[in-house]
């Protein structure tokens, strides 16, 4: 019992989803980019993705639709992702230039309407975005 | 003109070098493919990023051929970057950096031999080379055939990474794009053939707008194949990504490193977003100010001076976890102080669910506990290890002492065993005396015995003590509900029992007075079981750590002046035997059972209580010592926590805890499982306090006490 299982810990990403304001997440591996889990977002092949492995984590979509269409449209996973990983790819880049032996570990994105939450670890990234509370 | 022969020069011999990468790529793909079939399991897949990364350089040198041949003029950021460039930061790629580098220089190496014998020829004879173009190119389209969706990929991923070489110093580019410095240069110079056909440059041109369609064409194939086979944006930008199987998917998903890093990640996130709500750090205050308005009115509302507001700030309670379970216990921790520790009672419609259940907010993360920790027993008590911040102390039902630690799992990391020396009833009371470097953690059940144990072993206590019950009761086992120690001296504690009297114990034998029970000096007043007993925290000038605040479910708030142990002795001589019964020097009466009340930590004259009808209340004893300062109740928005089953009760409130750095927060939980935190004014919490606040205490106890001894005749 006192073993976490995946579901659990899925448990709090669909949570984490279903928050107010919380248009989609996506997780993805570090090292080959794959799409581990996303939520909120569509995926522009889906025959070509295996067997609803990318976006059926969860069930808050209907919500996370109607969210995101809000502010602009649905946007597809992997042009999320491919985003995502330039900017973290460069953010790399600038940590690794000014400072030696460092990391980034955190990256929080504001523009006019979202905030990016992006966290980077070893093996993974998990990526968030919502809406911003009215400044 | 000259650019033109030169041009063709150079393609032919990135046509060779081409053909050398394919074929590489080809073996290397079969030793890949062989790989992945082999390793079933993705995340080991995951682990070794080398020979991918060696993928993508290669992938990445070809785009760039084939971007070089199709560009009319090279743009200059062609060239991809040093290795690790394109990833990020972690240690692990700084190695597999170098091993690229080192690897691309073996490239290099064989396209340079390859370069050398195709660019004499051409020199030599440059008609001949037309059909030898060809030909090279069209087995070349064959190739091309199988692996499309990865030359696609690559060619926006060097995109991508085009845009850090800008920036980067001219020396750090990789020894990937060498290559075409070195076949430039010496091309360059020499080769400028004066006398060169128009018939030939006409040639020239054909061929090189042949081959340009050729090449669109085949990369335009390659795209339509990648995206009919594969999951592949038709927008430009795109970077390396595979798709996992569901095999691959539930394999990763199912991995520790995944498990792990989810439970980290999505506590960051939520700390994020709960952050966000109490404040916007982009507030831009020129821009209305409504929500401050707001604020105001909050203050107005909450009744009172502004310095003895009230304000719930959070309410804790978790779906799966707080269903069903009444809180027995809470705690904040004196190193983080914005975590609580509640401790909950069994869940009886859960009974696959371990019993004991101990949960770790987070003030900053409103949704979700911090830890979660087990035990087999409902847990009646637990506490912060006030000497450790990673460590938790809790007492179960079973008569276990328990420890938990939060750098560990959710299971104790010692417990005491179930038989034998220790305790063999509920353990309802639990507390850990000392200092820094000798501390022992005191447990007392309620057959009337108290452990001591030391952190370090729980096998077995190191200290055994029975209470008896002096001798005018009719039992001999004094049933013990609560424990407190004074600040100032760990080897005494007073011992609240059911039956409503406390006694004065003693850890250990001294003069005077026999280890146990002090049985000449009873506080005697309550009625009922004491649920409390807590001493004066007396961090002032004026010392008033002798001041005991007591709560029943008599409905009844008590106050003790406690006689210091070492003056009982020599004040009973006179009459041996017979228990001197001391009294409160404040009752205060209440309209319902009262389960807990605590001293602030901070401020000399203020306390709070909670009673079974749910209210909290603030007392603040100069200000008046009938009618409390605040009496709030919280709020019922925290989801229907209550499922309904126990009525009235289910809104009592069990226990109060005051944060205790700065004595600004109280948190509140009961029946229903909800934990609640309020935060008090300046008046009542904070710890800026004034001396009259203290001397006012004392002058007020010096008149309770005078009444009290007018009255008692004393």
């Amino acid at each position: 019992m006192a073993e976490k299982t995946s579901d659990e810990t899925l448990a709090h990403l669909t949570r984490i989803s279903q928050k107010p304001g919380v248009q989609s997440t996506l997780i993805l591996s570090r090292e080959n980019g794959a799409i581990v889990r996303t939520s909120g977002l569509i995926s522009n092949s889906t025959s070509a993705n295996p067997n609803s492995a990318l976006p059926a984590s969860n069930d808050a979509t209907p919500d996370n639709y109607t969210n995101g269409k809000k502010e602009g449209g649905i946007q597809n996973a992997e042009d999320v992702a491919s985003k995502v990983w330039s900017f973290l790819t460069a953010a790399g880049a600038l940590v690794d230039g000014l400072y030696e032996e460092d990391e980034v570990k955190l990256l929080r994105l504001r523009t006019k309407k979202n905030e990016l939450v992006i966290i980077p670890d070893t093996k993974f990234i998990l990526v968030l975005v919502h809406d911003t509370p009215p400044a | 003109m000259d650019s033109i022969a030169q041009r063709r020069e150079e393609i032919l011999a990135k046509k060779a070098k081409l053909a050398e990468l394919k074929k590489q790529r080809e073996l290397r793909r079969a030793e890949g493919s062989n790989r992945q079939s082999l390793s079933g399991s993705p995340a080991r897949e995951i682990l070794s990023p080398t020979p991918r990364r060696n993928d993508v350089e290669q992938r990445r040198d070809l785009d760039k051929y084939l971007d070089d041949i199709l560009g009319d003029s090279r743009p200059s950021s062609v060239q991809p970057g040093s290795p690790a460039g394109g990833r990020a930061t972690r240690p692990t790629s700084v190695i597999s950096a170098s091993q690229l580098s080192s690897d691309n220089e073996a490239q290099a190496g064989t396209g340079a031999q390859y370069q050398i014998p195709t660019s004499m020829v051409d020199q030599g004879i440059q008609t001949l080379s037309i059909g030898n173009l060809t030909t090279v190119y069209e087995s070349e389209g064959v190739d091309v055939g199988p692996p499309p969706k990865r030359d696609t990929e690559v060619i926006t991923y060097s995109k991508g990474v085009q845009a850090d070489i800008d920036w980067s110093p001219r020396k750090t580019r990789g020894s990937g794009e060498s290559d075409i410095e070195r076949d430039e240069s010496p091309t360059r110079s020499p080769r400028t053939p004066k006398r060169m056909s128009r018939r030939q440059k006409e040639r020239d041109e054909e061929i090189r707008l042949q081959l340009k369609k050729e090449i669109e064409e085949e990369i335009k194939a390659a795209q339509k194949a990648a995206e009919a086979g594969e999951v592949q944006t038709v927008s430009g930008e795109n970077y390396p990504f595979k798709t996992l199987s569901n095999e691959e998917l539930t394999a990763v998903e199912n991995s520790d490193d995944f498990i792990d890093f989810v439970e980290r990640s999505t506590k960051v996130l939520e700390r994020a977003l709960d952050q966000q709500l109490d404040y916007d750090i982009l507030a831009d205050y020129a821009l209305g100010g409504a929500s401050v308005d707001d604020e105001d009115e909050g203050y107005g509302s909450s009744g009172g001076k502004k310095g003895r507001r009230i304000k719930e700030i959070a309410q804790f309670w978790d779906e799966r976890w707080s269903k069903k379970r009444m809180i027995s216990d809470l705690g904040f921790s004196t190193k983080f102080p914005e975590l609580v520790l509640a401790s909950y009672t069994k869940n009886p419609s859960a009974p696959h669910d371990p019993d004991g259940l101990i949960q770790v907010w987070n003030l900053h993360m409103h949704d979700r506990p911090e830890y979660i920790f087990h035990a087999q027993s409902d847990i009646l008590t637990a506490k912060f290890s006030p000497f450790h911040p990673n460590l938790i102390i809790g007492g179960a039902y079973s008569g276990q002492v328990l420890l938990w630690d939060t750098r560990a799992k959710s299971s104790p990391v010692q417990k005491t065993p179930l038989t034998g020396s220790g305790h063999t009833h509920p353990v309802y009371s639990i507390d850990i005396v000392g200092t820094q470097n000798a501390n022992n953690i005191i447990s007392a059940s309620t057959d009337g015995v108290v452990c001591g144990w030391t952190v370090d072993m729980l096998s077995q206590p190191q200290e055994f003590l029975e209470l008896t019950s002096p001798p005018p009761a009719k039992t001999d086992d004094m049933a013990v509900t609560c424990i407190a120690f004074p600040q100032s001296d760990p080897t005494y504690f007073l011992a609240g029992t059911e039956e409503g009297s406390i006694y004065p114990c003693h850890r250990y034998d001294r003069a005077g007075a026999k280890a146990g029970v002090d049985g000449r000096v009873k506080y005697g007043g309550h009625a009922a079981p004491v649920m409390s007993l807590d001493f004066h925290p007396a961090k002032g000038q004026i010392d008033l750590g002798d001041l005991v605040l007591s709560s029943s479910v008599d409905w009844s708030v008590k106050l003790w002046k406690v006689r210091p142990p070492a003056a009982t002795g020599p004040s009973n001589t006179a009459a041996p035997g017979a228990a001197q019964q001391v009294t409160p020097i404040l009752d205060i009466a209440r309209e319902d059972l009262v389960y807990d009340a605590r001293w602030s930590p901070v401020k000399p004259s203020v306390f709070g209580l909670v009673d079974g009808a749910g209210s909290l209340e603030i007392w603040d004893l100069n200000v008046d010592v009938e009618v409390p300062v605040q009496k709030v109740t919280p709020s019922e928005n925290k989801r229907g926590a209550l499922s309904g089953g126990m009525g009235f009760m289910k809104r009592s409130l069990n226990k109060l805890a005051w944060e205790k750095n700065e004595g600004r927060r109280v948190a509140v939980a009961g029946m229903d499982g909800v934990v609640t935190v309020f935060e008090v004014g300046s008046d009542l919490g904070g710890v800026e306090t004034k001396g009259e606040e203290w001397s006012g205490v004392k002058r007020l106890v010096g008149r309770l006490e005078g009444s009290h001894e007018g009255v008692n005749g004393r």
